[in-house]
């Protein structure tokens, strides 16, 4: 779990909007990308997708590349097809946060602007300087950016990489040698030539539509281990991080999930059992997901494993799992009983029904009203253009997204109350989630098919108080407010393709001071402050 | 392949006959029947071969109940469940990809998983809710009763010709 150097001491840095109600709040979001000067559109192939690789769609980071305390973007993009012919080489896009509400395309000062096939991004600290790296996938070869500190990149030469379609990747301290190794997941194995050359075969709801995944291979996921001086060596096997199966994968998330200090891997895999591997705390892994209850929905079956969401829905201290899924078929929520017993737990906490018909893919579990819970979005759009084309479907290619309200027992999906935001309708897929914006809320970033990203500002009110903790090297993070209790975990990758704000937000309802609040260190120590105040950001560096 | 061999032999002769020939003629028909015997006997060894890996999780899962590794059984009864872990899952894709479905059939019907040789289901369903209970029962009288369960279902799967 390290990122950088280890903790040595505590800063307070305090940024205050106090809001704080006891009122119920109203949810409710607006698309600022116009507004805030995002206008790059990103691409995904042709506009009636022959190939499986036109569905894929490509992801988005909101991180702080620059050290000045904002979040910046940063999207992935794909090419433009016409007929079987390249029409337009999609460069990816880096927006560096104004601190005014604005942001500022700045893709070629920093460096950035490749122009393969875009997949997904992951974001970690590659060589042990502290700063973010950013790790691009591709339909080709996976590039690495080293952040050079001054506000640019440079390409690392020989990066790791599945020369292939690769899809969700993360960084991670698998060993706790104090470096962050690499998975990178491969979804399908093809070649430009047959995306090129597709036409839709399969037989759907009269129409024709893109085959697979069904008849493809899929492509090994792979796992290099950080050798420090930022090179890398693969050890997949060796790490048993293997890919047995060959099964299509997609969202990657790296977390503690059984609590005993070291981060696990849940894979979530398309048309396939996903997989969990335990690490054994040296780096060494064991496929455990069918084990464990992760892996299939409560009748025994694989689903369409798209992205993950992570977050402790019930308030158990455990780090639990939503995995959005295909159309008619609902996105599974498996609660954390401890030891790594996983239970499908979706009709019980009501998401049945709002996320049968969607077909689903970047995904969170974030506490969007700030009341103490973690709400759910959930980044919607069907894979058939063709969709719109036969209403018994019951769906669209473009779909609105999805708007969860954690009611302390179950989610209400909030959708057709949140205002304009949540009124479009794209094919989405990426989703990112933090407080670009500073004012104590989280916002949410998603990326759409052949169209400019939405960028949903957080308008909602009354909201409740808050805090920020900015603590990478903290493995745990518990506060208690206001009677009660809520912790955040050290995760990283997670949703589809994207990589969410790596601070730990923690909604604070009415609470007026933080009781206690204690880090866990990736040490394994515990270090407490008590009575803080609320609507503040904590920085954590260097605490050992 | 002994078999496909002979068949375009024949065929191969049978071009060579002068005048049509108003029956199949018999070394055609014993070819076929050999290759039918073939064909039947894969799908049998195919079955045989799937019911000795359940048979091998059903042993490893007896051999750890006798040591008291009850983490260990539940692993085995999860790979039962799935007719086999990733690596068997990973050949089954291919299979499915090349257009073998073992219980075509039946798989319309919802009865099996696509590609499934002898777990149904509806047994499938029931051996991960033993697993669950087994891994979620507070003491050995829970344990023992799901694992009671699931090798009574495990029992009926392999009884079955």
């Amino acid at each position: 779990m390290s990122h950088g150097a280890p903790l040595r001491a505590f800063l307070v840095v305090t940024t205050a909007v106090a809001m704080t109600t006891e009122a119920a709040a109203e949810l409710r979001f607006v698309d600022v990308a116009a507004e805030m000067g995002v206008t790059t559109r990103t691409w995904c192939g042709r506009e009636e997708k022959p190939h499986i690789l036109e569905s894929n769609g490509t992801g988005l980071a909101l991180f702080d590349y620059d050290g000045d305390g904002d979040l910046d973007l940063y999207l992935v993009n794909g090419w433009r097809l016409e007929g079987a012919e390249i029409a337009e080489r999609g460069r990816d896009a880096l927006y560096r946060n104004r601190g005014d509400g604005t942001f500022e395309e700045v893709t070629a000062a920093a460096g950035l602007g490749q122009d393969g096939w875009g997949s997904g991004v992951a974001v970690g600290d590659a060589d042990g300087d502290g700063l973010p790296d950013l790790l691009v996938t591709n339909f080709g070869p996976d590039l690495l950016y080293r952040n050079r500190g001054d506000g640019t990149f440079e390409q690392v030469p020989d990066s790791p990489s599945i020369d292939g379609w690769s899809a969700g990747a993360v960084f991670f301290d698998a060993d706790r040698d104090g470096r962050n190794d690499l998975l990178i997941g491969g979804y399908i194995d093809c070649t430009l030539g047959e995306v090129l050359t597709a036409r839709p075969e399969l037989a759907w709801q009269g129409l024709r539509v893109m085959a697979g995944p069904f008849g493809l291979e899929g492509l090994a996921n792979r796992y290099w281990h950080n050798e420090g001086g930022g090179r890398f060596r693969e050890a997949t096997s060796e790490a048993g991080l293997s890919d047995p199966g060959l099964y299509y994968s997609f969202g990657i998330l790296a977390a503690d999930l059984d609590g005993d200090d070291d981060v696990d891997v849940y894979v979530a895999n398309d048309s396939n059992p996903n997989y969990l591997y335990r690490n054994d705390g040296g780096g060494r892994f064991q496929e455990m997901g069918l084990w464990s209850g992760a892996a299939l929905d409560h009748g025994g079956n694989a689903q369409a494993g798209m992205g993950i969401a992570h977050g402790d829905v019930n308030g158990d201290g455990r780090l639990d799992i939503l995995v959005t899924n295909f159309w008619k078929d609902a996105s599974t929520l498996y609660l954390n009983h401890g030891d790594l017993v996983f239970e499908d737990s979706t009709s019980a906490w009501g998401l049945h029904a709002p996320t049968f018909l969607p077909l689903s893919w970047g995904a969170a579990l974030a506490d969007l009203d700030a009341d103490g819970d973690l709400d759910g979005f959930v980044a919607n759009g069907h894979i058939y253009p063709q969709a719109d084309l036969a209403p018994a479907a019951e769906t669209r290619f473009r779909q609105r997204n999805l708007l969860l309200e954690n009611v302390g027992s179950h989610f209400v999906d909030r959708t057709s109350t949140a205002g304009p935001g949540l009124e479009i309708e794209e094919s989405s897929r990426g989703l990112a989630v933090g407080d670009w914006d500073g004012d104590g809320d989280l916002d949410l970033a998603i990326s759409n098919m052949d169209a400019v990203p939405t960028l949903l500002r957080n308008d909602s009110t009354p909201r409740g108080a808050w805090l920020l903790v900015d603590a990478p090297a903290a493995s745990r993070v518990t506060v208690e407010a206001g009677g009660a209790r809520q912790t955040r975990h050290w995760t990283a990758g997670g949703s589809y393709l994207s990589a969410s704000d790596r601070r730990h937000h923690f909604g604070l309802g009415a609470a007026e001071r933080i009781d206690r609040l204690r880090l866990r260190t990736e040490a394994g120590r515990d270090i407490e402050l008590r009575d803080l105040p609320v609507d503040r950001v904590l920085v954590a560096r260097s605490l050992r | 392949m002994k078999a496909i061999v002979r068949v375009t032999a024949v065929l191969l002769t049978l071009g060579a006959l002068p005048g049509l020939a108003q029956e199949t003629p018999k070394p055609v028909v014993q070819a076929y029947e050999a290759l039918a015997d073939t064909i039947l006997a894969l799908r049998q060894a195919e079955s045989a071969f799937v019911r000795s890996v359940l048979d091998g999780h059903l042993h490893a899962a007896r051999a750890l109940r006798e040591k008291g590794d009850w983490e260990g059984v539940a692993a085995q009864m999860a790979l039962f469940a799935n007719e086999g872990d990733n690596a068997i899952g990973g050949v089954r894709k291919r299979l499915l990809d090349g257009g073998h479905h073992f219980n075509a059939e039946e798989e319309e019907q919802g009865i099996y998983e696509p590609g499934y040789v002898i777990v149904t289901k509806k047994a499938k369903r029931k051996m991960l809710e033993a697993l669950t209970a087994l891994r979620q029962a507070e003491d050995e009288a829970g344990r023992v009763a799901a694992w009671s369960d699931f090798k009574e279902l495990a029992r009926e799967l392999l009884s079955v010709e």
